[in-house]
This record gives structure tokens, C-alpha cells and sequence, in this order.
């Protein structure tokens, strides 16, 4: 079967560079606080298809729903299909964390003829070939969050782990006046979110910072505390940790208490549990900072607006790379949820109501 | 002389060879980095060591027994999962989500030993296949995103110390200690040893298999279950992923404790010295400064080492 067959794909090369900062144009006024400020880049060329009539059935395949930040991100998409009049039908299906079924579960998607598929991939080369088929079928495909290998899908978007990585140590080496003894908490042992993350922020570190171990937390709480507390005693002095989540630092800052030592400036994301945290020891700490940044996970909602403006004929960035918003010890109590439990990822347009119904809370 | 010698070899048949390993292991890591003899960190991997050391005292029953229980780790997630959402960070709950969890386990329990000793499942395939129903309610139930919170006085219990000896550690060495007794003074402790030994020759003997097999399996998913309220109590946050490691350092504490796989071989105090063992490893390849990858396949080779150094000391044993 010809690659090409069925579909009208255009390509317009973006004036000049390959990159566009659109400063949160995309960001409608109807979000609420904590995505203002969000920004989305362009990335590579335009895309455009020809327009079909609306109104769309929409698939989503998620590579597993194991955890809060894929409920609310789930959440976060069927409350913007719902709002969205030319969104008729949105279908999600879980892959269960099995790189077999998700391929099956997108095969099950195109047999159902809806017009788009969105994927967070449980991996990014497993799920390339039949998105590929998908694409040539017509279907507006489009990753978001996790990247897929090659180009044969409409659109993507997603944060770089690499930049956002920078960021934070960026923030940590400031935090720290440029000098200090730091140690480092990542993910699951191996996954290349972490290693870009980790990548990024060691190269903006000051000549002062010094890398105590870089060790894996797992992405949870008690994985973190565990390991923080060996470093602690393997390390008198530890001025500061870098983390890609929010749970691995409050483990981190938890250990740190119970040995009885003083907190100290901390990295991660949205995790409700570090901003309770951090209000509630401040005042006991002072050299207790925290610099986080979400991996957000209403980015999904992104993609599902993305497809919708394809199928509608409108064109579309090939990648869009969403730079969320710093939250420091100056915003943290915009996000700060106090009335709801630690798991919630606070950078969301989802109201207290909502999170309560998704967290039985 | 040959008297004392004698009565060295029973004692250390008892506790078991791990224990030199143990010493062994850890003059290793105090060489390589000396903080590992603060008395502090001992305190810290002793506290850490509890919660592996009470799931795999469960563990050490079904293994005797002649079996296997990997629906351990769903245990340990369900009763954390479960316990937080009881409690919802209040203390007067403590008592309720300990009753729940508990019976929970109890159930679990009696179904894997039903499954194993009446129907004649495979224990890897009936407890595997547990773990999954175990997990996969914890998902349901949740809804992907668990809420609650331990309750605060359950802190002291979870990080708590005892005239310098963390509370979580001394919980443990009772619950072992009961264990022992029941292994050693009773009747059920005997059966145990002769159903894991040989289960036709103890059924003919009089020994009621199914109800010591039924037994066996309570016993390690209640173990689990306070395995779990610990760790609650040490992070006092839910989390879907908290069981998933102990799916099998449970089992490889027992084994590396010189219980035999095929059953009818092993010790409490041995079993205690698994755990420690595996907790020091994990703790002194945390410390030293080597790769996420080198750390792993220190891991490995030190249980894999510490396992056949075991077998050659058992069968040099008269």
C-alpha cells in the first residue's frame, strides 16, 4: 500500500528560521490562572491537510493510567472535548503499560475510523510504524508528552527535558549563590526523560556547584527518602538537591527532617505534596527555597486543538514545544491546593471541584 | 574445645551463614566509605531493613511450606492505598485502617492458600495472578490518582525512635521473635517444616497439608500488609508504585537467607539476616560513587555470590 495514499499533506517552510516563539497566542483567556504564562514554540515547519467536515471522533491511545498525573490528564481532555463543539466523540483507550497492546489499541482506533488519534507512547519506537499506517490513511495523528522516532505523524507537542532540565539547574546553581555541594534524584532507573533533564541542568551549573552522586528515586516518595537518607550520611554537607518531580523532592526534604537536618533549595514540579510542604517549613528553614516546574498535564489539550485545526483545514506547527511557568517561593501559593492531596498536579485549569471528583477526594 | 566448637556450629547453623555475610559485607562498605559506621546510618539501614525484614518473614513461612507468594508487592500496595484513604490523615482511623488492611490480608491470604492447597494451582502462577487482581483493584479503586494521607501520629511509628533504636526496627525483631517461637515451640511450626520437607510423607503422617499450606499464606500476606503499614507510616503518602520492589527482594531475602526454594530448609533469625543483608547492599551502592548500571550489577553479583557461598557452606555442614 503506497504510502501517500488518501492523504493531501502540504508543507510550508516557516520564514527564515525553524524557530517561533509564539508567546502563549494559543493560550485562550477561558484558562484559569496557572496556565497563564505558559508559553508554546513552533518548532520546524507548518502543516496543513485538506479540510474535512466536522463534527470529529476523536481516539486517544494512553500507553498505561497508572498514576495521578495520567488520570488528570485524561481528565484535563475529555473536559476540553466536551467544550469543544466540533469534538463529536472522544475515546480513550488505556495500553496498559504494554507496548504490544498499545500498537493493537491504535490498530482497534483506525479500524473504528475515527478522524484523529492522539498517543502518549509507551514507546516511541514501538508505536512509529502504525502511526505511520494511521497518517497514510488520513488519520491526523498526533504524539504529545512522550516523543515518537521519525516524522510520519502529523504533529507533536511536548516539553524539552533537556531545556526545562537547564532550567532548573539553572535555578538551583543561582539559588545556591553559584557555589555548593548539590546531589542529584532522578526517575526510573535508565529513562531518557531524566538523563535529558539531568544533561540539561549539568551544563548550567556554575563552576562552583559541586555533584555530590546522582542516584534513581523512582518518581516516589519513599524510593527518594530512602535513598536521601544514605546520601545523608554518607554526605555531612548537602546544600541542595536537583529532582525531576515534585514526589522525589518532598522524599528528599522528608529524609532531610528526619535526620534532623536544616532543608534546603529543592527542584521538581506541580506536586501539591512539595508546595504543602514547603508552606508548612519555611518558616522553620530558612534556607528552604524550592524552584519547580510542571510537566503539565493539561499539554494533551494542546494536541487535541491541534488535530481539531488540521481536520478543519487550518495549519498547524509540525512541533510545538510548551515552556511552562517557573513556580517559586513568589507564586507557589497561586498553585498551592491546601484542601486537596499531596498526588495533585497543581499547574492546571482544572477547578478544586474537578480535582476533588478525580481524586475521590 | 570440640565441646565449644561444636556449640559455635549449632548457633551459626541457626542464625544461619548470612550473618557472616552481613559482617562481612559491611566491613566491605566501611572500608570503601567509612560513614557507613556512623551509628546513625546502622540505625537508618536497620530502619530501612524493617519493612523488607517483616514482608520477608512472611515470605520465609510460604517458602518453607514449599511454596512461593509473589502477590506480596500487591499487598503492600493495596494496605497503603487502602490504609491512607481509612485514615485521610486522621488519627482516630489509625485503629480501623489497621483492622481493614489487615482483614483484607487475611482474606488474600486464605484465597492464594485455597488456590494453591485445594485447587493445586502452582503457587508462582496462583500469587502472580493474585498480585495482577491485587494491583489492578488498587487502579480501579483509586482511579489512577490515590488520595489521603497517614495519619500524623502514626509518624512516630514510621520515624520514631525507641532510646536511639528506630520504633519500625523494634516492631520488627518482635514480630520475629513471635515468628520464631511459633516455628520452634508449636506443634503448626513443626508441621510447617515437615508439609515444606515432604508434603505426601506429612499428610500420611497425620499432618493436615491444606490447612498448614492455607496457614502459611495468611500469615505472608499479613506480614505484607504490616510491611506496608510501616512504609505508610515511614512516607505517610499513597502511592500505586510502593509495593513493586518487593515483589522479589522478598524472596530474594529468604533465599539469601539459606532457605531453600523447594521448601522444608531455613530459619527465622537467618531470614532476618537476608533482609539486613539486602538493605546494606542497596545502602552502600547508594553511597559509593558508581553508575546507576554498575550499581545493579554490583547487586546482583553479591546476592548471586552470597547464595552459592551459602549452598558450599550447607553442604560442608555434617
Amino acid at each position: 500500500m503506497s504510502t501517500t495514499k488518501g492523504t493531501n499533506w502540504s508543507r510550508r517552510r516557516l520564514m527564515g528560521t525553524g524557530l517561533a516563539a509564539m508567546g502563549g497566542l494559543l493560550l485562550p483567556s477561558s484558562m484559569l490562572r496557572a496556565q497563564e504564562g505558559a508559553t508554546l514554540d513552533a518548532v520546524g515547519d507548518m502543516m496543513s491537510m485538506a479540510a474535512k467536515p466536522g463534527p470529529y471522533r476523536i481516539g486517544f491511545s494512553n500507553g498505561f493510567s497508572g498514576n495521578s498525573w495520567r488520570a488528570m490528564a485524561i481528565a484535563a481532555l475529555q473536559a476540553e472535548a466536551a467544550a469543544t463543539p466540533d469534538i463529536a466523540e472522544f475515546v480513550v483507550l488505556d495500553g496498559q503499560g504494554d507496548i504490544n497492546k498499545q500498537v493493537n489499541d491504535i490498530e482497534t482506533l483506525i479500524n473504528q475510523g475515527v478522524d484523529a488519534i492522539l498517543v502518549i507512547a509507551n514507546s516511541g519506537a514501538a508505536v512509529a510504524p502504525i502511526l505511520r499506517d494511521a497518517t497514510a490513511e488520513g488519520i491526523v495523528t498526533a504524539p504529545f508528552n512522550l516523543p515518537v522516532d521519525g516524522e510520519d505523524w502529523s504533529t507533536y507537542v511536548g516539553t524539552d527535558p533537556l531545556r526545562k532540565g537547564g532550567t532548573l539547574g539553572k535555578w538551583l546553581s543561582d539559588a545556591l549563590g553559584g557555589t555548593g555541594k548539590i546531589v542529584a534524584l532522578g526517575g526510573l532507573p535508565g529513562n531518557s526523560y531524566t538523563a535529558a533533564g539531568w544533561e540539561g541542568a549539568q551544563a548550567q551549573f556554575a563552576p562552583g556547584i559541586e555533584v555530590l552522586a546522582f542516584r534513581d528515586a523512582h518518581w516516589e516518595e519513599d524510593r527518594a527518602k530512602v535513598v536521601m537518607a544514605d546520601l545523608i550520611a554518607a554526605y555531612p554537607q548537602i546544600d541542595g538537591v536537583w529532582c525531576d518531580g515534585g514526589q522525589v523532592g518532598a522524599g528528599a526534604m522528608k529524609a532531610l527532617l528526619a535526620a534532623g537536618r536544616p532543608l534546603v533549595p529543592v527542584t521538581g514540579d506541580d506536586y501539591n505534596g512539595m508546595l504543602k510542604l514547603y508552606d508548612a517549613e519555611k518558616g522553620n528553614h530558612p534556607k528552604f527555597d524550592i524552584g519547580l516546574m510542571s510537566e503539565p498535564t493539561w499539554q494533551g489539550i494542546f494536541a487535541m486543538r491541534a488535530v481539531v485545526s488540521l481536520l478543519k483545514g487550518e495549519q498547524v506547527p509540525k512541533r510545538q514545544v510548551l515552556v511552562p511557568k517557573m513556580i517559586t517561593r513568589n507564586n507557589y501559593a497561586q498553585y498551592l491546593r491546601p484542601g486537596l492531596p499531596d498526588g495533585v498536579f497543581t499547574d492546571t485549569s482544572l477547578s478544586d471541584e474537578e480535582l476533588a471528583k478525580i481524586f475521590n477526594a | 574445645m570440640a565441646a565449644s566448637r561444636t556449640a559455635l556450629r549449632r548457633v551459626l547453623a541457626e542464625l544461619g551463614a548470612v550473618w557472616l555475610a552481613v559482617i562481612g559485607l559491611y566491613a566491605i562498605a566501611s572500608i570503601v566509605s567509612p560513614p557507613m559506621l556512623q551509628l546513625g546510618q546502622v540505625f537508618n539501614i536497620l530502619q530501612v531493613a524493617s519493612f523488607l525484614g517483616v514482608i520477608a518473614l512472611g515470605q520465609f513461612v510460604v517458602v518453607l511450606s514449599g511454596g512461593i507468594d509473589l502477590s506480596q508487592a500487591g499487598v503492600v500496595t493495596l494496605t497503603n492505598i487502602v490504609a491512607t484513604s481509612v485514615m485521610l490523615g486522621e488519627d482516630t482511623m489509625i485503629l480501623p485502617a489497621i483492622a481493614i488492611c489487615v482483614g483484607l490480608a487475611l482474606v488474600i491470604g486464605i484465597l492464594n492458600g485455597a488456590m494453591v492447597a485445594v485447587l493445586g494451582i502452582t503457587p508462582l502462577v496462583a500469587t502472580l495472578g493474585m498480585n495482577a487482581l491485587l494491583f489492578g483493584s488498587a487502579l480501579v479503586f483509586t482511579g489512577g490518582a490515590p488520595r489521603g494521607a497517614g495519619a500524623p501520629a502514626l509518624d512516630a511509628i514510621g520515624n520514631g525512635t525507641l532510646g536511639g533504636v528506630p520504633v519500625a526496627t523494634l516492631i520488627w525483631l518482635v514480630l520475629a521473635a513471635m515468628l520464631w517461637a511459633l516455628m520452634r515451640q508449636t506443634v503448626f511450626g513443626r508441621w510447617l517444616y515437615s508439609v515444606g520437607g515432604n508434603a505426601r510423607a506429612a499428610h500420611m503422617m497425620g499432618v493436615p497439608v491444606e490447612r498448614v499450606t492455607i496457614t502459611a499464606y495468611a500469615l505472608s500476606t499479613i506480614m505484607a500488609a504490616f510491611g506496608g503499614l510501616l512504609l505508610t507510616a515511614y512516607v505517610g503518602n499513597p502511592s500505586l508504585g510502593i509495593g513493586n520492589q518487593y515483589l522479589f527482594t522478598a524472596v530474594a531475602a529468604v533465599v539469601v537467607g539459606g532457605a531453600a526454594l523447594s521448601g522444608g530448609v531455613g530459619s527465622v533469625p537467618a531470614t532476618v539476616g537476608g533482609a539486613v543483608f539486602i538493605t546494606v547492599l542497596g545502602s552502600f551502592t547508594n553511597i559509593v560513587r558508581v553508575s546507576t548500571g554498575a550499581q545493579f550489577v554490583i547487586q546482583g553479583a553479591l546476592i548471586l555470590a552470597s547464595v552459592y557461598a551459602y549452598r558450599q557452606f550447607a553442604r560442608r555442614r555434617p
